[in-house]
């Protein structure tokens, strides 16, 4: 407290204007310092940043879009509380009732879930951008797992929040969506008991899941976030970007947090803003009519993000299709900083020129086979009908599986023999087969499957009944 | 002339000035337009929760209420003013838990029915606001237009004889009762409809008297079934409880059906194959199985549920919103019953799910129409006449075979005509299958020769 504002004489009204407005720049270094810890955003971020890591098409600011949305989301998220009964029908009711009465009801509706598919895209391509230029590797392999969770909170609170609105949409997706859990061995029926509190999707889960949407994941992301922004300041900031060839500039310029990077957040954040105003505006997020157990749509989809393991189901036992790939795939990605060590191109896209032509050829490559194969699987292969005593498990699960592994075992052999690739090159382009792979399977399960999941054209898709 | 340069910092300014002002104007005139937003949504909310309620009535009211709401017999009109300024609340009331001593039973789940408090609350905007005449369409589309002839009339020689027998008298009069009171529902000679169970039954005349009294006077909870208790005296309920029992002494057609199935001749059903095949067959398929533009008819619930008079009404007035025309307005009476004859003619092979064949023809062409050959009914099977001299001839036998049997139970239900692969392409799929299949080459041509490059 200074003298001044302790003087009986001034008035409250100066009192708070000085207070609220940004003192005279001090001029000895104690009040400097005062002043840098006084400051938010000097918090959270250093007081000062290499310029190479302010370029725009080097983060694509997509981290600092994620926390926007998920501020967005927790700010319509609590107004669509003070709205909302998780109990059916009412729930139902309530969701119409902010459409037809409560005034900007149908915009905050519209933003939320805009965002929260949104949020799934945003994290999953900051996942990617990360990978690409190696930031996952130590010391940032905390953050690396920190994310992974955080990306798995945020598909789970998508998926939670899926089931609010409790209209056919929203009561078929879920009940597709959990029904892929009840194939993990042992766990799975009890898990699903448990999440769903009865046999089938009703008024339990509609209050389990209300319940996780609005208490366990918020929480769980906001202190995730929090420690996730923490360690990005402790592993020494984002990864300074080199150039391809792999030469380190000798000394990084630095310029000053503010205003240089906080002008480019602050841009980012109000252009994404409009951006997502506009299209709550005008693109109204989808509502069908009430649930009703009895009548279920054809064909039945989960929400679009699981439609990937969804179609994988369709070509595999479902011990495989669900469980084993799924989490290979996670534990995989889990380990990838402990396996992928080496930090000489941290900060290069695609690690090398190689690695980015063996992207490309990745890209292709899953490009190419993905499609081929599922119309093979479709048309052709049936393991089950040509190999009738064996168990399903064995001629709809082992056998795919092996032959894709093979497949791409064999792929991963040409390349190295070809090309004089090292192992982080070939872990990328394995990576990218995998999750072009994994886009590809979740276009054609979004697009191209129709009553009975048979495959037609999108244009050819017959309207329900 | 110098050349402009411009900082990139003032872009970024310019672009966050840019955003900002689009929101705060962006909500500035969402907030103007709200109210008739709002409005708007009410009024699309209610023309939905109007379609499902119309969908609804004909389900579970028309029968008893008329199509339009007007009303049958000692079933009050709903499509009155009086109701339309009522309380919602004591509508609701009456349909959630009935009116006691009147036909009206409970349809609230919460009391045995098979509505939810959110369908009734439709069906009460529907009562209060409703559209009768629309209401009136929809059932009919749905064939579920109640009979005409709500009451039948009893065989009056088979009655004379009835009366004749040792203790008749009961009997007859409670052949009259039930055709006055039950027949809409039960169906002739208590043979059962889509409403309401057989009468004409061992297993009825296995339950006890006490037991089939209980029914009569009380009703089912949670059925269309009323309590008679009020309506009808004791005497009646004991002549009609005599009927129940001793059903199998009543020569058959002693309470003739409100509705007479179309005759069908050999003559009629190769008429009505023609009229199908030129008219019918685009949208529904050369054997009723259906398409993209229309649903299928050869399916055997479809078939078992709509009477030949539903069908007459359906082709007649057509499907509003839908692309079914009215034919009633090109073709005459006789030529429409032969159609219909010819579609009844299927529902002795008609499958149990519908398989909508994918007559995928030459992109050029457009779909194709196989030829296919028209069944009379074989004896018994139908409600029909049928001539000796019909041959039964399988129909949709030899369709095509099953394609798409992937692993994991992605068995199609659908049928695909066999055609040369080739003639099964537009040019849309081509396009899309050429696309990826050059972006993708494309990319590993272009990786491979840097590859080639980096490795020399």
């Amino acid at each position: 407290m200074t003298e001044e504002s302790n003087s009986g004489n001034d008035s409250p009204l100066n009192r708070m204007r000085r207070r609220l407005t940004p003192p005279e720049f001090p001029t000895d270094d104690r009040s400097r310092m005062r002043m840098v810890v006084d400051s938010l955003i000097l918090h959270l971020h250093p007081t000062k940043v290499p310029r190479s890591t302010l370029r725009w098409t080097y983060t694509w600011g997509l981290g600092g879009l994620s926390a926007l949305l998920v501020m967005l989301l927790a700010l319509t998220g609590v107004f669509l509380q003070m709205n909302y009964t998780p109990s059916p029908p009412q729930a139902y009711l309530d969701v119409l009732a902010l459409r037809t009465d409560t005034w900007f009801g149908d915009l905050l509706r519209n933003l939320h879930h805009w965002s929260a598919n949104l949020l799934i895209v945003t994290s999953v391509l900051h996942l990617l951008r990360v990978f690409f230029t190696g930031a996952h590797r130590p010391p940032r392999e905390v953050n690396w797992l920190l994310g992974i969770g955080m990306l798995l909170l945020v598909v789970g609170g998508n998926f939670t929040g899926y089931l609010l609105p409790w209209d056919q949409l929203a009561y078929w997706a879920i009940t597709v969506g959990t029904s892929i859990l009840t194939y993990i061995p042992v766990i799975g029926q009890p898990l699903s008991g448990l999440l769903l509190g009865g046999p089938e999707v009703g008024a339990p889960t509609l209050l389990t899941f209300y319940s996780l949407h609005i208490s366990f994941i918020p929480l769980g992301i906001l202190a995730l976030m929090s420690y996730h922004f923490w360690r990005v300041r402790k592993d020494g900031g984002l990864t300074i970007p080199k150039s391809a060839s792999g030469r380190e500039e000798p000394a990084p310029e630095r310029v000053t947090t503010i205003p240089h990077l906080v002008r480019r957040e602050v841009v980012w954040a109000a252009a994404w803003l409009a951006i997502l105003f506009l299209w709550a505006m005008l693109i109204p997020a989808p509502l069908e009519g009430i649930a009703d157990p009895a009548v279920s749509p054809n064909p039945a989809k989960a929400p679009w993000y699981f439609l990937g393991i969804q179609e994988l189901l369709l070509h595999f036992h479902p011990l495989v299709g669900a469980v084993i790939i799924p989490t290979l795939g996670l534990g995989a990605l889990a380990l990838m900083p402990f396996y992928d060590i080496h930090t000489e191109n941290v900060g290069v896209y695609f690690r090398s020129y190689r690695g980015r032509y063996i992207s490309l050829l990745a890209v292709g490559g899953a490009l190419l086979l993905t499609p081929l194969w599922v119309l093979l699987d479709e048309y052709v292969l049936d393991w089950a009908a040509w190999l009738p005593n064996w168990p399903t498990l064995l001629s709809n699960g082992a056998i795919p599986l092996a032959i894709v592994l093979l497949g791409i075992f064999a792929l991963d052999e040409i390349l190295r023999r070809s090309f004089r690739v090292n192992t982080e090159e070939r872990v990328l382009a394995l990576f990218i087969f995998l999750f072009t792979a994994l886009v590809v399977l979740t276009i054609i399960g979004i697009f191209f499957r129709g009553p009975g999941m048979a495959l037609y054209w999108p244009w050819e898709m017959p309207a329900l009944h | 002339m110098k050349p402009i340069h411009i900082k990139p910092r003032t872009i970024e300014i310019l672009a966050g000035i840019i955003a900002t002002a689009m929101i705060v104007t962006g909500i500035a005139l969402y907030a103007w337009n709200e109210p008739s937003r709002l409005q708007q949504a009410q009024a699309a909310q209610l023309a939905v929760d109007l379609d499902g309620a119309m969908t609804l009535y004909a389900h579970n009211c028309a029968v008893c209420h008329g199509a339009a709401g007007e009303g049958i017999g000692a079933n009050p009109a709903l499509s009155t003013p009086a109701l339309q300024t009522s309380d919602p609340e004591s509508i609701t009331k009456i349909i959630s838990r009935g009116l006691y001593g009147s036909a009206m039973p409970a349809w609230s789940l919460e009391d045995g029915g098979p509505l939810s408090e959110y369908q009734i609350d439709q069906l009460v905007s529907l009562i209060q606001n409703g559209d009768w005449q629309a209401t009136q369409e929809r059932v009919v589309n749905l064939g579920l237009a109640p009979l005409i002839p709500f009451v039948s009339e009893a065989d009056p020689e088979i009655l004379a004889g009835l009366a004749a027998l040792p203790e008749g008298g009961a009997l007859a009069t409670g052949i009259s009762l039930y055709a006055e009171n039950c027949v809409a529902c039960h169906g002739a000679d208590g043979a059962g409809t889509t409403l309401a169970p057989a009468l004409n039954d061992p297993t009825v005349r296995a339950q006890s008297a006490e037991a089939l009294e209980r029914t009569l006077r009380l009703g089912v909870a949670g059925t269309l079934m009323a309590g008679w208790e009020k309506a009808l005296d004791d005497e009646q309920i004991a002549a009609l409880l005599e009927l129940m029992l001793r059903w199998d002494e009543v020569p058959g057609g002693a309470i003739p059906a409100p509705d007479e199935p179309i005759l069908v001749t050999e003559e009629s059903l190769a008429l009505g194959s023609e009229l199908y095949t030129a008219s019918c067959a685009n949208c529904h398929g050369p054997t009723g199985e259906g398409s993209q533009r229309a649903p299928s008819l050869n399916v055997r619930s479809y078939l078992a549920e709509t009477p030949d008079a539903a069908l007459q009404q359906i082709i007649t007035l057509g499907v509003p919103e839908t692309s079914m025309p009215a034919w009633g307005d090109r073709l005459i009476e006789a030529q429409i019953q032969a159609i219909v004859g010819f579609i009844r003619s299927w529902e002795p092979t008609a499958p149990e799910v519908a398989q909508p064949v994918r007559v995928r023809g030459p992109w050029w062409q457009g779909s194709t129409s196989a030829g296919s050959s028209p069944q009379l009914p074989s004896g018994g099977a139908t409600t029909s006449a049928s001539p000796d001299t019909a041959q039964p001839t399988p129909v949709g036998g030899d369709l095509g075979k099953h394609q798409g049997s992937g692993a994991g139970g992605a068995n199609s239900p659908w049928v695909v005509q066999e055609l040369p692969w080739y003639q099964t392409l537009d040019p849309r799929s081509i396009a899309l299958g050429l696309g990826v299949v050059f972006l993708a080459s494309l990319l590993v041509l272009v990786a491979l020769r840097g590859l080639r490059r980096l490795n020399r």
